[in-house]
């Protein structure tokens, strides 16, 4: 999991965040999808299991 | 952030998963707040009339000070008063989690879904993610002082966006001139492009207006009501509806931090010049729509530019003002910068901290899998899921599980959030309050009313404001005054 981590509650001075990450960086932000990945095998998967006519179930109402 | 108190309205949609034709949404809305209240006994309802929509019971403060409410028959949370992005981050999420246990302990949660999104594909309804920034009573809340804010909100949607198939039907949109209401011209571009793959914004299509008081119709780059929420002759507090639910946590911090970073930059005469947009509401739909992803915009100068060239601009002056101002602003300002350094290239290196980046590349990869094409209804179903609050289902929890998705905030801190509220404002004093009238028991058998008081309610709780029975009223004008010390004595005298 990676963590840009911030204070969980400041009321006073508090360490320095971590830089931004740049996609590139050791543990930073999400690399560059690889085809045919572990982990997009794992989310095909979950997205497979999504009713494919659930949008027409919605069926909200307007609001703000 | 300096001087700075936040808040989030959430409205969330639920979406009934079996054929309940006997059910609608709204009722399993008020089976979940029900729960809530009277089995979890997270906080109290109303026992007052709060507006022609808020009866009795409609909705209470929680523990943590916060709100969870039924609005036009969506259960909606609004945060505590937060003065630090990383308690409204925790906040939003912890409004989240809270619905979502409460769904899973009623046994619902293969019958319902929380879907944290902003549209009905099908029915072109919309509902809101509002956000609250207190700013002093000088604020230059004029059409020429908020010009640099609304050239802001415009183009932040290309980091704040959390995307959709398709677009939304032609709005009603009004413009006010002297003292009527007359039909504001229309977008060009309705009927002209009716079948759109997929957008930026969820909400772009729905900003009809730049300036307007409504919520409900007619919504505009700016809300205008004016309603603090506070001491108003010190504070303002700035109302946008124009965003997008975030399920990202560096969006939702993004969203809020820049936004703050850019009210600080006009009150104190910082904010670039010279970058009023050409038709702005009709730029917010451009922008969004804009399929290449290069985003040029016209200003009124009649000079052409990218949204990511203005939203440089605003950071290059939050950077040379507000650079060291404290921890949380450096942080804005990093992600900002790299935000913004990413968008000029691939947007997959944005899955996992930009939204809409997230689910175009969700999708596009299922697209890719299955062969379908744009045109395919099912993606408006894989549009939802990305919002589905439940962590084995949603799409977003999806990437979170393979390690895509960068955490503001620790999951002990959410925890912490959906029982406490911030300590440092507020909200602080009002949890305490919540707390008090939630250990006293049943509210209306408990006390011996003078008889001319029997029809008044025990209690009656406001953001700025509460009265129990019998007892004068407790005003907190001062979102900044925890009023913590105040309110135990006030309640050791009752």
């Amino acid at each position: 999991m990676n963590h840009i981590s911030m204070p969980e509650r400041r009321e006073g001075p508090g360490t320095p965040m971590p830089k931004a990450p740049s996609p590139s960086d050791e543990g930073g932000g999400p690399r560059k999808p690889e085809t045919g990945s572990p982990d997009k095998d794992n989310l095909l998967k979950r997205m497979r299991k999504v009713d494919p006519k659930q949008a027409e179930r919605y069926r909200q109402r307007t609001g703000q | 952030m300096l001087n700075r108190i936040f808040g989030l309205e959430t409205e969330y949609g639920l979406l009934v998963n079996q054929e309940r034709p006997d059910h609608s949404p709204t009722w399993f809305a008020h089976q979940i707040r029900d729960h809530l209240f009277h089995v979890q006994r997270r906080g109290i309802l109303d026992l007052h009339h709060r507006g022609h929509d808020e009866p009795p019971g409609n909705g209470g403060f929680l523990t943590n000070a916060g709100r969870m409410y039924l609005d036009m028959g969506h259960l909606e949370w609004a945060s505590p008063e937060c003065e630090s992005l990383s308690d409204v981050v925790a906040a939003d999420r912890a409004g989240d989690q809270l619905l979502q246990e409460a769904v899973q302990d009623l046994g619902l949660a293969d019958t319902v879904s929380l879907i944290k999104n902003n549209v009905d594909h099908e029915t072109d309804a919309t509902f809101g993610s509002h956000e609250n920034y207190l700013v002093s009573r000088r604020f230059p809340f004029t059409r020429r002082g908020l010009g640099p804010l609304v050239t802001f909100l415009v183009t932040r949607q290309i980091f704040t966006g959390a995307g959709r198939i398709g677009t939304a039907g032609p709005q009603d949109g009004w413009v006010q001139m002297d003292r009527l209401l007359v039909p504001r011209a229309m977008s060009h571009r309705y009927g002209q492009e009716a079948l759109l793959p997929f957008q930026i914004s969820q909400r772009a299509d729905y900003i009809v207006n730049d300036f307007f008081e409504w919520v409900q119709q007619n919504r505009a780059i700016v809300n205008t009501r004016d309603e603090p929420l506070a001491d108003p002759n010190q504070y303002r507090r700035i109302h946008l509806l124009l965003g997008d639910s975030n399920m990202a946590e560096v969006a939702t911090g993004l969203k809020l931090g820049t936004t703050g970073l850019v009210l600080q930059l006009i009150e104190e005469g910082y904010a670039p010049l010279d970058l009023d947009l050409n038709e702005p509401v009709e730029t917010m739909q451009d922008l969004s729509q804009d399929q290449s992803r290069q985003w040029i915009v016209q200003l009124e100068s009649g000079k052409t530019i990218s949204a990511i060239d203005i939203q440089e601009a605003f950071l290059a002056a939050a950077t040379e003002h507000y650079r060291g101002q404290d921890d949380e602003t450096d942080w804005v300002l990093d992600q900002w910068e790299a935000v913004l350094r990413d968008l000029r290239g691939d947007y997959q290196t944005l899955v996992g901290r930009v939204d809409w980046a997230s689910k175009l590349w969700l999708l596009e990869t299922f697209r890719e899998a299955e062969q379908m094409t744009w045109a395919d209804p099912s993606l408006k179903s894989l549009d939802l899921e990305y919002h589905n609050l439940h962590q084995s289902k949603g799409l977003y929890y999806g990437l979170m599980e393979e390690g895509r998705v960068p955490r503001l905030i620790t999951d002990k801190a959410i925890t912490l959030a959906m029982d406490h509220p911030p300590r440092n404002t507020r909200a602080f004093g009002r949890g305490e309050l919540v707390r008090h009238l939630l250990a006293c028991g049943p509210h209306e058998a408990s006390d011996d009313p003078k008889p001319e008081e029997r029809f008044s309610p025990s209690y009656v709780i406001n953001w700025s404001i509460f009265q129990l029975r019998g007892h004068a009223p407790f005003p907190m004008p001062d979102p900044f005054k925890t009023y913590v010390q105040e309110v135990r004595t006030h309640l050791r005298a009752v």
